[in-house]
């Protein structure tokens, strides 16, 4: 036979007896016809039609057929599994007559004893002299092992996203868990209080959400109430653990005995009681009571506190230095006599944290809000907010007192409102929990208002 | 990072910490720690020297609680030496100058006679 692949190399080297001369003399024993047949990969050769016209021994092996079986009796879409005929027909074949060659597609043959090979698939149209298509060339390469490959990445693609699922689900699982233990640190709500408006804010800068910070608002029988505010040492789970005996202790404490004073004190014993060791756990905190007057619309607010910093009081009436329109004089001064409108802290001096020594001393101060005024608890995570790249400069009192007084004679929501803006503001600066609760006593509703005008614009 | 630099030496009245850098979140662990191994006997004062100190956090303030737990687990003293304004005026709000005696340097603080767990 003439062989079809160009003539055979020609030895160029002489001599004779070397281990190369011998292996080249081998390969010249090695015929195109017998590469044909033996090739690594089935090759076949088929009509425009698809009658298989010729194929060579390798792809006959894998079939286990007789050539007799399969030269002009079979097409080639007749060797592939029903799957692999239909994707023939409705792709290979078309693709094949529109560009002359199709490479590399993944089909099945379908052996005689019915076991099926991947195998990947490339065909060439071969075409005579005035470009009519004459035979398709077919070649056949056994893919199992690439299949098997495949196969495994897919197990482990399958295996990866598995545990990715899990992994989900154990997230949301301790999120779950998380937030109830969120929400027996903090009120879901705070109560209604008659002639009363309370806001709160919370920040936590730990990702799980545990924060260090707490507060609560709630009855303790008759028209009064109790609140406190606070921050346990350190952050995250640790610091949360120690806020929820400090929530449920003062509590239980405020219903035993409300005054402020004998509250801290029954913390500080639980405290001082649990975490003795080596790794003592404070809290600075300040708890109080709260006792509307129904008749005068005053709330009269009875606080101590325990080394926190000390709590703001927002007067309301005409803010200082702002003009009297409409000639309505709102507020003027309170019976003490102290000037209306602005912020002043409501000091506690000497108050100690709880927790840290069996006898603390607690500061007590007592206020009384008017209609329109506020009281404002914070932590210091807004007061020692840094306000410049590097831990020189924080926030501190004198700015927070200057904003809040900007804040007179808002509503607690209102000023809830205003202070979170303001913790939005310092970014990373704030890297700390931060607590906020106001206590206000709405103002009442203006005097009635001056007769309307004629006219209105519109 | 933040910095921390801690020095012993030992005082008539007991060991001197010499504590400057910051005292945060992150480095104040290393305080404690030393805080634990640090030989401190019955009737000597631990005293702190915070003259170096740059910065200090609710960490930090934990980790001077720790310190005076040590001393009176020990039978011993505390005091705190040269505390920066910022600084001081955490303590005041926390009660802690109550419970922390606090000097103006360290020669004050270790030339204080010893009357009681907590100096005089």
């Amino acid at each position: 036979m003439t062989c079809p692949f160009g003539p055979e190399p020609d030895p160029r080297h002489g001599g004779g007896g070397t281990a190369a001369d011998t292996a080249f003399a081998v390969l010249l024993e090695d015929s195109a016809e017998e590469l044909y047949e033996h090739a690594p990969c089935g090759y076949l050769s088929t009509l425009m039609d698809g009658t298989i016209a010729k194929i060579n021994t390798t792809l006959l092996n894998w079939l286990g057929l007789a050539r007799e079986d399969v030269v002009g009796r079979l097409r080639f879409d007749d060797l592939l599994t029903v799957g692999g005929r239909l994707y023939h027909e409705t792709h290979f074949a078309p693709l094949l007559r529109m560009r002359g060659e199709v490479s590399g597609v993944a089909l099945e043959i379908r052996r005689a004893d019915g076991d099926r090979i991947p195998v990947l698939v490339s065909s060439t149209v071969k075409t005579g002299s005035t470009g009519e298509p004459l035979l398709i060339r077919t070649t056949v390469f056994d893919a199992r092992e690439r299949r098997a490959y495949e196969q495994e990445l897919l197990r482990a693609r399958k295996a990866a996203e598995e545990a990715a699922r899990r992994a989900e689900a154990d997230r949301a699982r301790l999120q779950d868990a998380l937030s109830v233990l969120q929400q027996s640190l903090l009120p879901a709500s705070l109560p209604s209080i008659p002639g009363v408006e309370t806001a709160v804010h919370y920040h936590t800068a730990s990702p799980d959400r545990l924060g260090g910070d707490f507060y609560d608002v709630f009855p303790i029988g008759g028209d009064r109430y109790a609140f406190f505010l606070g921050d346990v040492c350190g952050k995250g789970p640790q610091a949360a653990a120690v806020t929820s005996l400090i929530r449920y202790t003062l509590r239980t404490a405020a219903l035993h005995d409300p005054d402020p004073v004998a509250a801290l004190t029954t913390l500080n014993a639980a405290l001082f009681e649990r975490y003795t060791d080596g790794d003592p756990r404070y809290c600075t905190l300040v708890f109080g009571i709260l006792e509307p007057d129904p008749d005068d619309g005053r709330l009269t607010v009875r606080l101590a506190s325990g080394g926190h910093p000390p709590a703001l009081v927002l007067r309301g009436g005409s803010p200082r230095g702002g003009s009297l329109r409409g000639g309505s004089l709102r507020g003027g001064c309170p019976r003490d006599g102290s000037p209306r409108g602005g912020a002043d802290f409501l000091h506690t001096p000497g108050g100690m944290l709880a927790g840290i020594v069996p006898e603390p001393v607690f500061t007590t101060a007592t206020t009384t809000l008017e209609p329109g005024d506020c009281l404002l608890l914070y932590t210091d995570g807004l007061t020692e907010a840094r306000t410049s790249k590097d831990r020189t400069a924080l926030y501190g009192d004198d700015a927070l007192r200057a904003f809040a007084a900007g804040q007179a004679g808002r509503s607690a929501a209102e000023l809830i409102r205003a202070l979170s803006a303001l913790l939005d503001e310092f970014g990373e600066g704030l890297d700390d929990d931060t607590a906020l609760l106001a206590i206000g006593v709405p103002a009442r509703p203006s005097p009635a208002p001056s007769p309307a005008p004629a006219t209105t614009n519109r | 990072m933040s910095t921390l630099d801690i020095t012993v030496r030992d005082a008539a009245t007991g060991p001197v910490l010499e504590i400057s850098g910051e005292l945060d979140f992150a480095s104040a662990p290393r305080l404690r720690d030393l805080l634990a191994t640090l030989e401190l006997r019955a009737g000597q004062r631990l005293v702190l020297d915070l003259a170096g100190l740059a910065f200090c956090d609710s960490s930090g303030i934990t980790a001077l609680i720790a310190a005076r737990n040590r001393a009176h687990a020990e039978r011993a003293g505390i005091a705190l030496a040269a505390v920066p304004a910022p600084t001081l005026r955490i303590l005041a709000v926390i009660g802690l100058d109550q419970v922390i005696p606090v000097y103006p340097d360290s020669g004050a603080a270790t030339a204080a006679v010893l009357t009681g767990p907590d100096g005089p």
